[in-house]
């Protein structure tokens, strides 16, 4: 069982799925039963494999599962998780088996609903253990389709641009990493006795020994005057970028996110834009780690404005959600800041803050879903003074607001303070002026979560919102292992730190830094 | 008596063609003497009639490479494609007698011009001789015309036939012309003769020719091949093909898509092959293998890019398929135009995509047009929610022509970008896949319709075996992008039966 039990977590869903088509459509209560136990398997699965099978003391690949695949093209089914996947693999069964309960409340073609959410976990998951580029290029498209679907379908009025909007920009990046895989893969392949030219850890190998360098390609190390490993790199970086996504590439992520409906948001906020993250650090920067210190300013650089910019844009929205939505390109600009440090502690703090803001953005998308369903309408200056009937609401709120915007003993202050610590002692000139002005953005982050708060949730409460009911027991339900986390993670910020430690100590030194 | 069993002996090997052609005359025969009174019973013939080529082709297949008449040539090459055209015309002829809106017709002419066509296909594919080429080629195409007007009361239709005629006559003798020099300048009309030096010195070699003067046999090479951009509708030779396909049956449009297209490929495959690439060809004339590679990198950019955003504006899904027929002609091309044994591979893979993907495709709008009557994109609102099957299958069909992983058009795609940026054409690789993108756009404008709208509930149309066709394409289109490892050494097998030697690294 252990051997396998990587691709069970990856692919159960799958099976769910498969179930979910024999299932009569009148028969919603089945669907959703099957959708749970699909899901809570592999939740319950990627438990146990962190806090009882994983070994912490190595940062070596663990329950690596290897054999060929298309034979032409030696593309192998490899898939092994070390201390960096571990907790996204965790963060991501637990974010989609929540996802279920907190899309009880959707009425419309459930089948067709469940199946496409089954299907995301699947490329989600796939995309987190995959160790051959060529599966991780299929399990990163294969997100894209029932994500269109979900937004398109379940979404909001204006769901039909926002789906194809987010599919056209995430697509755009992808088939640029594609050529960039190709032109890799040619390169791996001219290394003399390579077995398997598409393994993501074999390019780290061959990275660091400073054979991949585009000799085996016809033109060789240079094209148009520019190294063919920074031509991969922003071809790359470009790709994985939009997905973050980073200023200028974000556009479509406020779009996506104000049309999908709440636990789409949670999914898509919660670890869909992680998997641009975890893409630079796992398939990006050491593959062309030359590239990476050459351009590492640049990224610091990105990163701030994408923490200033995109804080700024969320104080001026009056839309609840977009404000939000805006939150998440400020906050994963850290994660950009923190990897550009080149630190052991910016690392740590970028993987912290993507598994951080990975809790606490699913907590304010549920948070803005709550009244959403209550009012039909997300207007910030609409409300006012819910904090007098929805008590338990305004509460479990200004944990998720405080969490988010860092405030001490809760888990997202332990990442930022991190990344900022990390990126200030870095040896990078200018990075320390860096992080001065990323320090606007966490005022300016305050600002926007209190002002929202006031706006919502004190004053004078509109008599036309008086019949409110309180959160029910099944929406406290969905928010409480986030907000658990958002606590726990705080106060104990080892649980993660001590899975990642190895891991980023050995990429660390793959990166040569 | 003698003297004739030679070609006696020969004629075995055409068993394939004699057998169709035999086919043919019976439909023919058989349907004047039905007087077009059930002529469904031609049809389950054809299938008939067709498994038994299908068999005697995979025999052909695991027999070893041999020359009838001293023109056909039956290798792997040929027969890949062949396979593929009896496959394709056999799924049509199931269109044909599933298509809801053809009853009116007499259709016993149909199935004979269809065998007619493929007949066509199957010398097309295997000859080295540019006059039997060139037969081939016209078999088809008069066949293609009558097809294409067939719906004798339809104005478009019969605007179609005459559009095609004359374009089609046009590049014919176009191509005829080029052939004609080509012959002048080495007396053979025998490609493999002209890239090599004839032993016994009966013509003189293509080599002598280009180092005295390469003008006119570039001249000679490019009216050849604006023959075959006609035929697989490359740009600037294009203009034809929307037309065509709107104006021809929805049966007629998936047989000219596919199959017409894919022997289009067949014979440029082989003609740039033999007269470039193969083995013994002399340096004189492999040194221009590069610039005539660029001519169609080009072409391939060009045509992929207007094809993609022409379709963008199409409302109707007949035009649009139309139009993205014309940009996977230039995917296709991609693999063509890098002018290795591997590149040839990868386009050969890339059209047997290509026909999975088309193949549904076209079943899906067949379908359609039988639920709706009509063509447009906008008519298919909702219908997603009401036939399932068919809707899924369609976006399998969608993901796999955008080129997105785990289908087969996606393995397809990323072969051609392997190739290309292999042999030094990385900007037509990014090129190819911006417009993968540019493609997505307009392929989900169906999907859109389908899904992210609902309609109120109207009584199903049952099309059983439409669905089952549909369904089935679709399965194949993603185990063979997950598991391709046959389909892909067949493809392999093409381009060393046409004597092309592997690259070395």
């Amino acid at each position: 069982m252990t051997e396998h039990l990587l691709s069970w977590i990856t692919f159960l869903p799958l099976i769910g799925m498969g179930l979910i088509f024999f299932v009569p459509s009148t028969n919603t209560a089945l669907v959703k039963t099957i959708a749970l136990i699909a899901t809570g398997i592999p939740f319950l699965l990627a438990t146990w494999l962190y806090f009882g099978l994983f070994s912490k003391t190595t940062g070596e690949l663990q329950f690596v599962e290897r054999v060929d695949w298309i034979s032409g093209i030696q593309a192998q089914y490899y898939i092994g998780i070390d201390g960096l996947s571990l907790p996204l693999v965790w963060l991501s069964t637990l974010l989609l088996f929540i996802g279920v309960p907190a899309s009880f409340g959707i009425e419309k073609s459930q089948k067709a609903y469940y199946a496409l959410l089954m299907l995301l976990e699947v490329g989600i998951n796939g995309v987190f253990v995959s160790q051959d580029y060529f599966l991780f290029y299929v399990f990163w498209e294969v997100m894209l389709l029932p994500m269109y679907f979900l937004i398109g379908i379940w979404g909001g009025p204006r769901r039909e641009y926002a789906a194809i909007k987010f599919f056209l920009y995430t697509l755009a990046g992808s088939v640029l990493m594609l050529v960039a895989v190709v032109a890799l893969r040619i390169d791996m392949g001219g290394i003399e006795g390579m077995q398997a030219p598409f393994s993501i850890p074999e390019m780290m190998a061959k990275a660091k020994a400073g054979l991949l360098t585009g000799a085996h390609l016809p033109f060789g190390g240079t094209l148009l005057g520019m190294q063919f490993t920074t031509w991969v790199f922003w071809f790359l970086f470009i790709g994985f970028a939009i997905k973050v996504p980073i200023v200028p590439f974000h556009t479509w992520l406020p779009d996506a996110h104000v049309e999908a409906p709440t636990p789409i948001s949670v999914i898509l906020a919660g670890i869909l834009l992680k998997l641009g993250g975890y893409g630079m650090i796992r398939a990006c920067f050491p593959i062309v780690p030359s590239a990476f210190h050459e351009f590492a300013y640049v990224l610091g650089v990105i990163g701030v404005v994408s923490i200033v910019y995109g804080a700024f844009v969320a104080l001026g929205q009056t839309d609840f959600k977009r404000m939000v939505a805006y939150s998440s390109v400020s906050h994963m600009g850290y994660v950009l800041l923190g990897l550009a440090a080149m630190t052991t502690w910016g690392t740590t703090g970028a993987a912290l803050q993507m598994f951080n803001h990975g809790t606490s953005a699913a907590v304010l998308f549920l948070v803005v879903g709550v009244i959403y369903d209550r009012a039909h309408h997300r207007d910030l200056n609409g409300f006012g003074g819910l904090s007098q009937i929805m008590p338990k609401y305004w509460a479990l709120t200004t944990l998720g607001f405080f969490a988010a915007l860092g405030l001490p003993g809760l888990a997202g202050f332990v990442a930022e303070a991190m990344t900022l610590l990390g990126a200030y002692e870095s040896a990078l000139p200018g990075m320390k002026t860096l992080v001065l002005i990323s320090v606007i953005g966490i005022v300016i982050t305050a600002a926007f979560l209190l002002y929202a708060m006031q706006r919502v949730f004190l004053g004078k409460l509109n008599p036309k919102y008086a019949g409110y009911k309180d959160m029910t027991p099944r929406e406290l339900l969905c928010q409480a292992p986030f907000l658990f986390l958002c606590v726990a993670l705080g106060i104990f910020p080892f649980f993660l730190t001590d899975v990642m430690r190895a891991s980023i100590d050995q990429w660390m030194a793959t990166m040569g830094g | 008596m003698s003297e004739l069993s030679p070609y006696l002996a020969d004629l075995p090997r055409l068993a394939p063609e004699l057998l169709l052609t035999a086919l043919a005359l019976i439909v023919l025969v058989w349907d004047l003497v039905l007087r077009g009174r059930d002529s469904r019973k031609l049809g389950y013939l054809t299938l008939f009639g067709l498994v038994g080529t299908g068999w005697l082709l995979v025999q052909q297949w695991h027999a070893p490479t041999s020359t009838a008449f001293g023109m056909v040539v039956i290798d792997r090459f040929g027969t890949f494609f062949k396979l593929f055209t009896v496959g394709a015309l056999a799924v049509v002829t199931l269109f044909v007698l599933s298509d809801r809106r053809e009853k009116k017709h007499g259709v016993g002419e149909y199935f004979f011009l269809l065998i007619g066509a493929a007949i066509g296909i199957f010398f097309m594919v295997s000859t080295n001789n540019l006059v039997l080429l060139m037969l081939g080629l016209e078999l088809l195409s008069l066949a293609s015309y009558a097809l294409a007007g067939f719906h004798k009361g339809s104005k478009r239709s019969a605007e179609a036939a005459l559009k095609y005629i004359v374009f089609g006559g046009l590049s014919a003798g176009v191509m005829l012309y080029g052939i004609s020099l080509l012959y002048g300048l080495t007396g053979t009309i025998d490609l493999a003769a002209m890239g090599r030096n004839a032993a016994d010195g009966s013509s003189i070699s293509l080599a002598a020719q280009f180092t005295a003067s390469p003008v006119p046999v570039a001249i000679a090479v490019v009216l050849v091949l604006a023959g075959f951009a006609y035929k697989i509708s490359v740009v600037p030779f294009h203009f034809w093909t929307p037309d065509v396909y709107e104006g021809a049956p929805t049966p007629v449009t998936t047989f000219l898509a596919v199959a017409s297209k894919a022997a289009g490929f067949a014979a440029l495959l082989r003609f740039i092959g033999a007269l470039f690439m193969a083995e013994g060809v002399e340096v004189a004339v492999s040194a221009y293998a590069q610039r005539i590679g660029l001519l169609l990198a080009l072409l391939a950019a060009i045509t992929m890019t207007l094809g993609n955003l022409s379709a963008l504006r199409q409302t109707n899904l007949k035009r649009l398929l139309a139009y993205s027929s014309i940009a996977h002609a230039g995917y296709a091309l991609m693999g063509v135009a890098v002018m290795t044994s591997a590149g040839f591979s990868a386009s050969i893979f890339y059209l047997a995509a290509y026909y999975l993907m088309n193949l549904g495709a076209f079943g899906f709008l067949l379908f359609f047009e039988g639920v709706t009557g009509s063509e447009d994109v906008d008519s298919l609102k909702g219908l997603g929610w009401r036939y399932p099957l068919v809707s899924c299958a369609m976006v399998v069909m969608l993901v796999s022509l955008t080129g997105l992983p785990p289908t087969v058009g996606f393995y397809g795609k990323y072969l051609l970008f392997y190739e290309s940026v292999d042999a030094g054409y990385a900007w037509l690789a990014v090129v190819a896949a911006l417009n993968s993108v540019v493609s997505l756009f307009y392929y989900f404008r169906v999907a859109k319709a389908l899904f992210l709208t609902t309609v109120e509930d109207k009584p199903r149309v049952l099309q059983p075996v439409l669905t089952g066709i549909i369904a089935v394409l679709a399965v194949f289109t993603i185990v063979t992008g997950l598991f391709n490892r046959p389909l892909q050494e067949w493809a392999n097998a093409g381009p060393a039966s046409l004597h092309i030697p592997a690259a070395q690294k």
